[in-house]
C-alpha cells in the first residue's frame, strides 16, 4: 500500500490480509445496557449499549462512551439478557393496567425503569422487593403507577453494577477539557481583521 | 458526524403490497401523529430494511471517515490542534458505536455489519475515498464535511425510528465543537500567510466536487424516495439538503477570500435555489463502485485492524455468553 499516512504504510509492511472468513457469532461480544445520572438528585436514565466480554470492561467502555464528553454523577450497567422487558402499550393505556396491584415487602430487590413517553429513554423509578420480575411489576404498580407508563424494564439489583462514591472521581476533570467545547473556538476577530486588511 | 444523504442501493417498493393493510395503516397513523417507532413495534419489512441500510452506512461512514482525519493527528500543527483532533476522531468512532447499536435493535448483528463493510457489500460516504494530502484538507473535512453531515443529521434526528433519533441527538450534542473547531482551523489558514491561504484554496478546489456528491445525486435522477419520506426514514431530499448547505456555507467560505471552483454556482433569487455546475456524477458512481483514489486503502486498514484484533477478541470470549438483541 502506498498511503499518505506513514503509519498505514508501516501497518501493511507485513503483507496483505487475505482472510475472507465471516465473523462467528459473538465475535463482537455480548451487550450491556448503560444508565447514567447526569446530576445529583436526577434519576438514572438509559443511554445506550456497549459490547463487552464482562462487567468490568463493560463499565470502562460505558464510562468512555457515555460520560467522556459530559460530566455525570453515576453510572449503572446491566447485561441485556438480565433485563426483563414488559409489553409496549400505546394511546391511553399504561403497562400497569395489564398487571394486578400487589403490596410486597419481601424477596429480592428489583430495579424498575419506566418509559414515560414513546421515543424517550427509560428512567429509573425505584426499587421494589419481590420474588420474581413479573411480580416486581405488580409491586411497582402499588408504588410508582401514578404516571402513564408505556414500557417497563425490570432488573434484579444484584445484576446491576452500580458506581460508588469513590467512582465519582472519574468525572472530576471532564469540565476542564475545554478544547472539546464550541466556545473555545472563537475567531470572528480574525475574520474582521482580514476583511479590513483586504478592503 | 459524517453521514451523507444518500442511501446507496435501490429498493423495491412493491414489497409493501405484501404487508398486512391494517397493521400498515396503524403504523402510518403513528408516524403521522409524530410518534416514534420503537424496536418491539410492528413495522413493514421495507422500513426495517431501509433503516438498517441507512444506519449501518452511517456507522461505517463514521469509522472510515475517521481515517483521513486521523492521518493528520501526528502532524497537526501544535499541541492544541492535536488535542482537539484526537478528541474529534475519538468522538467519530464513538458515533459509529452508537449507530451500530441503533441498527442492531433492528435485528442485524454487529458481526454481520462489519462483515458487509469488509466485503464491500455495504457502502459508506463516498467522500472518504479521497485522500487528505495536506493539513488544509484535514481542516476542510473538519469544517465543511462535518457541516454537510450536520445538515443531514439534524433532519434525520426528527425521523420516526426512536433508537436512531436518540443516537443522532447524542451525536449532534457532541458535534457542537467539531464544526467550530473546523471553522477555526480554516479561518486561521485562510487569513494567515499567503502560503497558508493558497494551501486552503487548493484544499477547497480538491474537495468541492466530492462535497457536492456527498448529498447524493440530484432529485431528478435519484431513486424514488417518496415512501421513505412518508415513513420519515428520509427527512429531506438530496437537493433540499444540498441547497440548505449552500445557503448556510457559501457566504462563510467567500468571506475568507476563498473561491469556489464552480463558475456556474449562483443563487437563483426568484426560486431561492442554488444552481451549480455538473460535479461529474459519473465519477461519483465510479468511486462508489470501488474505483476511487482510496477505496482500497480504507478497507485494507479496517481488515488489518480486524485481523490484528482477532486474538484479543478470541481470548475474551466466554463459552457461556449468548447474544441478545440490545433493547433500545
Amino acid at each position: 500500500m502506498n498511503s499518505l499516512d506513514p503509519r498505514i504504510n508501516r501497518l501493511s509492511e507485513k503483507g496483505q490480509i487475505t482472510s475472507e472468513e465471516k465473523k462467528k457469532s459473538l465475535d463482537q461480544l455480548e451487550t450491556y445496557e448503560v444508565f447514567l445520572q447526569k446530576r445529583e438528585g436526577q434519576p438514572f436514565r438509559h443511554e445506550g449499549i456497549v459490547h463487552a466480554p464482562d462487567e468490568e470492561l463493560a463499565w470502562i467502555f460505558a464510562k468512555e462512551q457515555f460520560s467522556r464528553r459530559q460530566t455525570c454523577t453515576g453510572l449503572w450497567i446491566a447485561k441485556t439478557e438480565n433485563i426483563m422487558v414488559s409489553e409496549l402499550t400505546e394511546n391511553e393505556e399504561s403497562v400497569y393496567d395489564l398487571y394486578e396491584e400487589k403490596y410486597c415487602g419481601e424477596g429480592n430487590k428489583y430495579a424498575i425503569f419506566h418509559m414515560l413517553k414513546r421515543g424517550k429513554q427509560h428512567v429509573y423509578a425505584g426499587t421494589v422487593l419481590a420474588n420474581d420480575e413479573s411480580s416486581a411489576i405488580s409491586c411497582a404498580k402499588a408504588q410508582f403507577s401514578d404516571e402513564q407508563v408505556f414500557n417497563i424494564w425490570v432488573v434484579k439489583e444484584e445484576n446491576l453494577l452500580i458506581s460508588s462514591e469513590e467512582d465519582k472521581d472519574m468525572w472530576l476533570t471532564v469540565p476542564e477539557k475545554t478544547f472539546r467545547e464550541a466556545y473555545a473556538y472563537k475567531a470572528s476577530d480574525k475574520i474582521k481583521e482580514y476583511k479590513k486588511r483586504n478592503a | 458526524m459524517y453521514g451523507g444523504g444518500t442511501i446507496f442501493e435501490s429498493h423495491d417498493e412493491k414489497n409493501i403490497v405484501n404487508e398486512d393493510p391494517v397493521k400498515l395503516a396503524q403504523f402510518e397513523e403513528r408516524i403521522n401523529r409524530g410518534e416514534k417507532i420503537e424496536p418491539s413495534d410492528w413495522m413493514p419489512a421495507l422500513y426495517k430494511k431501509q433503516l438498517i441500510r441507512m444506519i449501518e452506512q452511517h456507522a461505517h461512514s463514521e469509522i472510515i471517515g475517521a481515517l483521513p482525519e486521523g492521518t493528520w493527528i501526528t502532524r497537526a500543527p501544535g499541541f492544541r490542534r492535536k488535542l482537539a483532533l484526537i478528541a474529534k476522531v475519538q468522538d467519530e468512532v464513538g458515533h459509529a458505536q452508537l449507530l451500530y447499536s441503533a441498527a442492531e435493535t433492528l435485528g442485524k448483528t454487529r458481526e454481520e455489519m462489519i462483515d458487509d463493510l469488509l466485503s464491500g457489500k455495504s457502502k459508506y460516504s463516498n467522500i472518504f475515498n479521497y485522500p487528505a494530502f495536506t493539513w488544509a484538507d484535514s481542516c476542510f473535512i473538519s469544517w465543511l464535511v462535518d457541516a454537510g453531515a450536520i445538515v443531514n443529521q439534524l433532519a434525520n434526528s426528527r425521523g420516526s425510528y426512536g433508537p436512531y433519533c436518540r443516537a443522532l441527538e447524542r451525536i449532534c450534542a457532541e458535534e457542537s465543537f467539531h464544526l467550530k473547531y473546523g471553522h477555526h482551523c480554516v479561518i486561521y489558514m485562510a487569513t494567515g500567510t499567503q502560503k497558508q491561504h493558497d494551501m486552503m484554496q487548493e484544499a477547497v478546489n480538491r474537495w468541492w466536487k466530492p462535497l457536492m456528491h456527498f448529498f447524493g445525486p440530484p432529485d431528478k435522477i435519484s431513486v424514488h424516495t417518496e415512501v421513505l419520506m412518508k415513513w420519515k426514514v428520509k427527512m429531506a431530499s438530496n437537493d433540499d439538503m444540498r441547497n440548505q448547505f449552500l445557503d448556510m456555507y457559501v457566504p462563510k467560505i467567500l468571506e475568507l477570500g476563498l473561491t469556489i471552483p464552480d463558475p456556474e454556482l449562483r443563487k437563483d433569487e426568484t426560486t431561492g435555489r442554488w444552481v451549480y455546475g455538473d460535479p461529474d456524477w459519473d465519477e461519483f458512481y465510479r468511486v462508489i463502485n470501488g474505483d476511487g483514489p482510496c477505496n482500497k486503502e480504507r478497507l485494507e486498514v479496517r481488515k488489518i485492524a480486524e485481523e490484528r484484533g482477532r486474538w484479543v477478541r478470541e481470548s475474551l470470549k466466554r463459552a457461556e455468553s449468548k447474544y441478545v438483541v440490545p433493547l433500545a
